[in-house]
């Protein structure tokens, strides 16, 4: 037996569609993460712009998804491996969306934190920034490939993340007293890595997917 | 002396029958079971339990083995030249090759139901008590009885009670198969076999046949053959996948098609066989 393709090529080609279109959408916004990340320390607001724009794309991409999902449901009665990848294929694309609008939340910020003056305090961004592309792209890594070893590790690295953006807002409070003609920006720069933290949390959601469609264990709520 | 296969005095041994892994008893027991037409071998070594009040799937593609095991359930393959099998069936205890086991009495005990529904060109009413007549059943009242529950049974009461005396040949295609269904629990067997039973039906006419069948097991342990795997996950409680005469995989309907053991399985259920 031929495990390799589907007897029915109908069949198969709309599995086929249906993942390229959240490949599509992955790398769509993954290029929004880093577009926002070059409007940061760039301060440049065309940067900001592209993302924002960007978005319309990846929102209809998702309805795609949604729509190409359910005439499988429909047409083929997907079961075993296939119907698990035709729903976590569903899932994953909710979780790029919502990455991307994360990524809109951060552009929107940025344009209005480089009308002020720039503050020491955005570089110490950069590592929250650095730690959430990583995550990102590697649970982006991990559904495309089926990594199971990589899926695994996003769980504790968002942890850390979420660890990163506590000690951020804790540290900008702390200087706000000091530095009241900056409140804005710090508050902006708060935001900017909540944002990022979230980011964090939709790709553990999209390696928790990966996990359940290639091992069928759910991880959801585990230590 | 002919032996009953399932006395109502024998029921008590159920708890020492070996409890499946549900705790179900196994009430249906295949073991090494191999089957021959003439020189070819259609059945492998078959083992499996069928737990009783439970629906079992039997699917695989054509030619797999699935129906003649079916068929061997009531010893239905009997009726054909040069057969010959090893291993046995246990039902509730008794071997069904045990000599002393009437072969009769144990088709009253498991009833049967075709892919093509296939009613006698008799009466409504005539086609449900054949069984009981041919029994030498001749009680009107026993028979009138047997009439409403059997057609209750069969969800074809409130359609058929006005015409009873009507040929059954007049009913439509789901209907007749559901008066099939009659016929075949008015004996009150114990288990009820399903040859595809939907496979000439309409969409409604097979929804209320596998509504149907969601009542009937909680009286009878119930096993069909079905090519449909969408009536396979939404009729059975187990599933049994066979491949070339051999029992690739048995388990739960939900394991079998979410996330299956075997890679046969997978790749008959999605479609990736051959």
């Amino acid at each position: 037996m031929d495990s390799a393709r589907h007897i029915l090529t109908s069949f198969e080609a709309a599995l086929d569609n249906l993942r390229k279109d959240v490949l599509m959408m992955s790398s769509l916004a993954s290029r929004s993460l880093e577009n926002a990340r070059k409007g940061l320390f760039e301060r440049d607001e065309d940067w900001c712009n592209t993302v924002i724009a960007d978005d319309e794309e990846i929102d209809a991409l998702e309805i795609q998804v949604d729509n190409e999902g359910m005439e499988i449901m429909l047409r083929f009665h997907p079961f075993a491996s296939d119907l698990r990848n035709v729903i976590a294929a569903m899932k994953t694309s909710v979780n790029l969306e919502r990455a991307a609008d994360q990524c809109v939340g951060i552009a929107r910020r940025v344009r209005k934190l480089i009308v002020h003056p720039q503050i020491p305090a955005c570089s110490q961004i950069e590592p929250i920034f650095q730690l959430s592309t990583a995550v990102f792209n590697d649970a982006i890594k991990a559904y495309a490939n089926g990594d199971l070893e990589l899926a695994r590790t996003l769980k504790s690295r968002d942890k850390e993340l979420d660890e990163l953006n506590r000690n951020f807002a804790e540290t900008l409070t702390e200087l706000m007293p000091q530095n009241p003609d900056h409140i804005r920006s710090f508050l902006e720069l708060i935001f900017i890595a909540r944002c990022l933290e979230r980011i964090g949390d939709q790709a553990k959601n999209i390696a928790e997917d990966t996990i359940y469609a290639v091992s069928v264990k759910d991880i959801r709520h585990s230590n | 002396m002919p032996q009953v296969l399932s006395d109502p005095a024998t029921k008590s041994s159920y708890t020492t029958v070996k409890p499946t892994l549900d705790g179900r008893p196994d009430f249906i027991s295949i073991n090494d079971f191999s089957f021959f037409y003439g020189a070819k071998q259609a059945l492998f070594d078959i083992s499996m339990q069928i737990p009783e009040r439970q629906v079992t799937a039997f699917i695989g593609p054509s030619g797999c083995g699935k129906s003649t095991l079916l068929r061997n359930l009531n010893r239905m393959n009997d009726l054909i030249d040069g057969i010959r099998h090893t291993g046995d069936i246990v039902i509730n205890g008794h071997s069904i090759y045990d000599p002393h086991i009437e072969v009769i009495s144990l088709r009253k005990r498991v009833g049967m139901v075709f892919q093509k529904s296939n009613p006698f060109p008799k009466s409504i009413y005539e086609n449900v008590v054949y069984p009981l007549r041919i029994a030498g059943q001749n009680n009107k009242s026993i028979l009138d009885e047997t009439v409403e529950r059997s057609l209750k049974g069969a969800a074809l009461w409130e359609e058929a009670k006005d015409r009873l005396h009507e040929s059954a040949l007049s009913l439509s295609g789901g209907q007749m198969q559901r008066l099939c269904i009659a016929r075949a629990i008015a004996n009150r067997p114990e288990i009820l076999l399903m040859d595809e039973p939907c496979s000439a039906l309409d969409p409604i006419a097979t929804v209320k046949v596998e509504e149907l069948i969601q009542e009937l097991k909680s009286e009878f342990t119930i096993v069909i053959v079905t090519h449909n795997m969408q009536q396979a996950t939404r009729c059975s409680d187990k599933t049994a996948f066979f491949y070339l005469g051999k029992l690739i995989e048995f388990d739960d309907t939900q394991k079998i098609f979410s996330n299956p053991s075997a890679k046969q399985t997978e790749d008959y259920i999605t479609g990736r066989f051959g």
